[in-house]
C-alpha cells in the first residue's frame, strides 16, 4: 500500500505485534491504517475470499480485530497505534 | 404481485407446472420482510399463540399440519433449487425459566404431538447437554429435532433465479397501481405497463391491504415493526435454535458466525405527514426493545454477554387479525387469491407450494384453517 509522504506530519515509527510478527507503524495511526500497510485483505470469509475493511468509520465491523493478552475485540479502524500493542486479525 | 419468498415461490411453483406466470415487485425481490426477517425455521407453537388464551392456542394448533408440510419442504428446498442456502435443522429449543413455563411447556408439547409433531419435553439437564451454552436457570425445554434455520437473504433470491430459469417472467421496479376486474379477467397496471391474467395473488407483505384495496377488498394484515439484532462473528457454538415459551427470544449462529438475536421485539413504525403508519420508511429502534432482547439472549446463553453487538436493524411484517395467516382465494373475488401473515418464512415455501397446486385447480385441504373465508363478513359490502 502506498503512503503519502509529503505534507504530513506523522507519529514517531513504533513498532506493534501483528498476528505474531513484529511491524514497524506510526504511533497514533489507526491501527487500520497500520493493518492495511502490510496488506489489504484482513481476513478470508467462508468462501475463503479475502475482504478488507469497509467503512473506515467504525460502523460496519469488517475490521474488528483481537487486542492481546486481555482479548478484547475492537474495531482497527477507531483505535490508535500505541507502543507494545499486541494484534490478532481473525 | 409482491416479489417477497412467498410470490417468488408460488411462481416458482406455478412455472414448473407449465403455468405462464408475471411476478411484479414494487422494488427488488426479496427485500421486504423476506430478506429482513431473522431466518428462523421453528415448527414448535409460537409463543404469541400460548400468551392470549386458550381458544387462539387450541387455534393455532389446527396448523400444526402446515408446519409438518414445512419441515418437509425445507428439507428438500437446497436439492431442488440446486444451491446451498445456508439451511440447517439440526433441531430447536424452547427454553423456560419458571415452573409455570414449564407447565406452559408440557401443554404445549402435549398439543404438538397430539398433532403429530416430534416435540419432546426435556429437563435443563439435558438441554444443556445437547446445548452446553444454555444457563443453569433453564429448567427445561421442548425440543424439537427438526428446527434451525436458513439464510434470509439467500433464500428468495435464489427462488426468483430459479422461478426466472423455470420461465417466470421477473420484473422488479414494477409497483402495482391498479387492479380492475374485466369480465373473467383482471387488470393490472404498473406505471409503464399493462398485464391481463386469468388468476392474480396478492402476496405484497406489509403492503397487502394496501394492494387488496385496489380491488375495493378488506384483507386484515396489520404492518408491525420488529427488531433484530446481529453480534460479530465468533466460533460456532450455537448449532440450534433457541427460542423461550415466556419470553421473546430466538437466536441463531450463521454460517459466518455472527448470532442473529430477535424474538418479536417491536420496533417504532414511522408516520407520514398525516400522521398514518407508513411502510416507505424503516421503524426506529426502540432502545427498551434492544435492552430487552438482549437481557433474555444473557439470561439464557450467557456467554452472549462477551460478544459485541454490530448491528440492529428493524423490518416490517404482517399480522392478521386473528394471528393465523390469511391464505387461499378471496370469496366476494375468484380468482382472486391472497397469502400472507404471520411466520411466512417458515411457511413461505409451504404457502406457494400449495397455493400453486390450488390455483391449478386441486383443492389444498391444508390451507382451509388459513383461508380467507374466516373474513369473508369484511367484504360483504365491498368488492365489485
Ligand atoms: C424482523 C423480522 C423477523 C422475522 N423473523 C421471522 C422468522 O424468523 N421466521 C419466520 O418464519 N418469519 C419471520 N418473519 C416474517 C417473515 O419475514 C414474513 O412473514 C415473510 O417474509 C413474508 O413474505 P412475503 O413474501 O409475504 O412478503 P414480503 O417479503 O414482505 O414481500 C412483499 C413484496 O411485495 C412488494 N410490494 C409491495 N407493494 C407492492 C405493489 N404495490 N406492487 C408490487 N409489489 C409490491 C414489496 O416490494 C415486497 O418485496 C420476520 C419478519 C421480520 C420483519
Ligand atoms: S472498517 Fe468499518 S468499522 Fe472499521
Amino acid at each position: 500500500m502506498m503512503r503519502l509522504d509529503h505534507g504530513i506530519e506523522r507519529g514517531r515509527r513504533i513498532q506493534i505485534i501483528l498476528d505474531g510478527e513484529r511491524v514497524d507503524v506510526f504511533e497514533g495511526e489507526t491501527l487500520a491504517a497500520a493493518m492495511i500497510e502490510q496488506s489489504s485483505a484482513f481476513r478470508r470469509d467462508s468462501n475463503g475470499m479475502a475482504r478488507g475493511m469497509f467503512c473506515n468509520m467504525g460502523t460496519c465491523g469488517e475490521c474488528t480485530v483481537t487486542l492481546l493478552p486481555g482479548g478484547q475485540r475492537v474495531r482497527a479502524c477507531l483505535v490508535p497505534a500505541q507502543v507494545g500493542m499486541d494484534v490478532t486479525r481473525d | 404481485m409482491g416479489g417477497g419468498l412467498i410470490g417468488c415461490a408460488t411462481a416458482w411453483r406455478l412455472a414448473r407446472e407449465g403455468a405462464k406466470v408475471t411476478v411484479l415487485d414494487s422494488g427488488d425481490f426479496g427485500m421486504g420482510a423476506s430478506g429482513q426477517n431473522a431466518g428462523s425455521l421453528h415448527f414448535q407453537l409460537e409463543r404469541r399463540f400460548l400468551e392470549n388464551g386458550d381458544a387462539l392456542a387450541e387455534q393455532a394448533t389446527r396448523t400444526a399440519a402446515l408446519n409438518r408440510l414445512a419441515i418437509s419442504d425445507w428439507s428438500s428446498l437446497e436439492a431442488d433449487l440446486a444451491t446451498n442456502l445456508h439451511i440447517t435443522m439440526n433441531g430447536g429449543l424452547m427454553v423456560a425459566e419458571t415452573a409455570e413455563e414449564c407447565a406452559l411447556l408440557e401443554l404445549k408439547i402435549a398439543r404438538e404431538n397430539a398433532e403429530g409433531l416430534r416435540t419432546r419435553m426435556i429437563d435443563g439437564h439435558e438441554a444443556r447437554q445437547i446445548a452446553p451454552y444454555l444457563s443453569e436457570a433453564i429448567c427445561a425445554a421442548g425440543y424439537s429435532p427438526d428446527e434451525g434455520h436458513a439464510d434470509a437473504r439467500l433464500v428468495t433470491h435464489a427462488i426468483a433465479i430459479a422461478a426466472d430459469k423455470t420461465g417466470a417472467l421477473l420484473r422488479p421496479r414494477c409497483r402495482v397501481q391498479s387492479i380492475r376486474r374485466v369480465c373473467r379477467e383482471y387488470v393490472v397496471r404498473t406505471a409503464a405497463e399493462q398485464f391481463a391474467a386469468s388468476q392474480i395473488l396478492i402476496a405484497c407483505g406489509a403492503w397487502t391491504a394496501h394492494v387488496a384495496a385496489m380491488l375495493n377488498l378488506h384483507v386484515p394484515l396489520f404492518p408491525v415493526g420488529l427488531l433484530m439484532n446481529a453480534t460479530e462473528r465468533v466460533a460456532q457454538v450455537v448449532p440450534h435454535l433457541v427460542q423461550h415459551v415466556g419470553r421473546r427470544l430466538s437466536m441463531k449462529q450463521t454460517h459466518s458466525g455472527n448470532l442473529l438475536i430477535g424474538g418479536g421485539w417491536p420496533s417504532r413504525m414511522a408516520l407520514d405527514a398525516e400522521g398514518r403508519f407508513t411502510l416507505y420508511r424503516p421503524p426506529a429502534v426502540i432502545e427498551a426493545s434492544l435492552r430487552g432482547n438482549l437481557r433474555v439472549a444473557i439470561d439464557v446463553a450467557p456467554m452472549v454477554a462477551t460478544i459485541n453487538l454490530v448491528r440492529s436493524w428493524t423490518g416490517i411484517t404482517a399480522i392478521s387479525a386473528d394471528q393465523l395467516p390469511i391464505v387461499g382465494e378471496i370469496p366476494a373475488m375468484p380468482g382472486c387469491w391472497v397469502a400472507g401473515g404471520g411466520s411466512a418464512f417458515t411457511l413461505g415455501p409451504t404457502f406457494a407450494r400449495l397455493i400453486a397446486q390450488s390455483m391449478s385447480g386441486t383443492k389444498c385441504e391444508e390451507l382451509e384453517i388459513v383461508a380467507p373465508s374466516r373474513f369473508a363478513h369484511l367484504n360483504s359490502f365491498m368488492g365489485q
